[in-house]
């Protein structure tokens, strides 16, 4: 019979199976804990990183179209990951438009300057993250699917000049020769299309109005997103709503006359 | 007599302090997709270029005697290829001549006034 160490430790109560039983519980706890919490935030985290990306990717996407219309660059190529959506072309030829604009004067009857002018858009669809992200009129616009508003992320060009009193209205038409949508990693290239551009002299005390319609079947409406662009950015007045219509007069001095540019651009989207 | 070898404490050591240092590089990955506007894009939208060209013209052209018609020209050059407002007006005060430019592309507004004997 072994004798005991009277000096050693007392551990008559010590079993190695309970004692592996409890790592062992231990180990189990920690990997669920880690699974059933750890793992859909880590989750979660990803859908936020691929929305923030696909947001920065859409203002590069906008610097092309900067670069095609204000610096005359004939042609551009961008390549990037579309995570946890789809990235898809809607030509404002093929496509009923997301929402059109007109531009007219208050004569009677008025001159129209642009009518029912429709954008087409570059728009990231997200699964995950429950957002649509649009590229339209040279614009970022961005909005939650599930409940109303939007927001602008990148403003487009558009600008009064208060010395020559003139308003330059950037319009840019995205175009493509048919329906194109690309997940994963893919290359934009588009090329400048068409442009156009008209100069226009405004007699002193003819104010010159803009009606911005938001998509008609009320699905694609960023008329948050322009409302706030036009009213805190260009400084118009509050505009007056007709039905689905937003009417809006642009802020140019009418005691004096005034100057309006408007500039039209297609970006033709060539592959997605 | 046996003795604890202690001897390689440090490869533990080290291996704690690489792996904080990957937690901590993992944390400086994750802020590179902040969204913002970059230095380059700030530098491609200044008009530095145009607005130096535009001074030139505008220096060649003051004592022409056509001088209307370039300024219109150049007006509507500046719009029609650059998206920008440009208006210059020039005016001799005794024999001082005094120009005055004002530039607008929407994202730079720039004026100038200078004048010569």
């Amino acid at each position: 019979m072994v004798t005991r160490n009277t000096l050693s430790l007392n551990d008559r109560g010590v079993s190695e199976s309970i004692g592996f039983m409890l790592i062992f519980a231990i180990v189990i706890a920690g990997i669920g804990l880690v699974t059933l919490y750890g793992y859909p935030l880590l989750l979660q985290q990803q859908v936020g990183a691929d929305e923030k990306i696909m947001e920065k990717n859409m203002i590069v996407l906008q610097n092309d179209i900067k670069s095609l219309a204000y610096k005359t660059v004939p042609y551009k190529e961008t390549s990037l990951k579309i995570g946890g959506g789809s990235l898809t072309v809607y030509s404002s030829t093929t496509n009923p438009g997301a929402s059109n604009l007109t531009v007219y004067d208050s004569t009677s009857p008025p001159n129209r300057y642009v009518m029912n002018f429709s954008s087409g858009e570059l728009r990231y669809e997200s699964v995950s993250a429950q957002t649509d992200i649009s590229l339209q009129n040279g614009a970022v616009v961005m909005r939650p699917r599930s409940q109303p508003g939007s927001t602008m992320l990148a403003e487009p060009r558009w600008f009064y000049d208060a010395n020559t009193n003139t308003m330059v209205i950037n319009l840019i038409n995205i175009t493509s020769s048919g329906l194109m949508a690309k997940e994963g990693i893919g290359t934009v290239q588009m090329a400048l299309g068409e442009t156009n551009y008209s100069y226009s002299s405004i007699p002193a005390g003819t104010a010159m109005k803009l009606d911005y319609t938001p998509d008609l079947t009320g699905v694609q409406n960023y008329s948050v997103a322009w409302d706030s662009y036009f009213t805190q950015t260009l400084k118009m007045p509050s505009p007056v709503i007709a039905g689905a219509t937003r009417k809006y007069q642009l802020p140019t001095d009418t005691t004096r006359p005034a100057t309006l540019v408007i500039k039209r651009y297609e970006v033709i989207i060539k592959n997605l | 007599m046996a003795r604890l070898n202690d001897d390689a404490q440090w490869i533990v050591l080290m291996g704690f302090l690489v792996s904080f240092s990957f937690f901590f590089l993992a944390l400086v990955i994750n802020q590179s997709t902040v969204v913002g506007q970059t230095t380059a894009e700030s530098v491609i939208e200044f008009p530095k270029n145009d607005i130096r060209d535009v001074r030139q013209v505008i220096g060649l052209s003051v004592n022409d005697p056509n001088l209307p018609v370039i300024r219109n020209d150049l007006t509507v050059l500046s719009m029609n290829r650059k998206g920008s407002v440009l208006q210059y007006t020039n005016f001799t005060n005794g024999s001082a001549t005094y120009i005055q430019i004002h530039y607008n592309n929407g994202v730079t507004e720039y004026n100038e006034n200078w004048s010569y004997l």
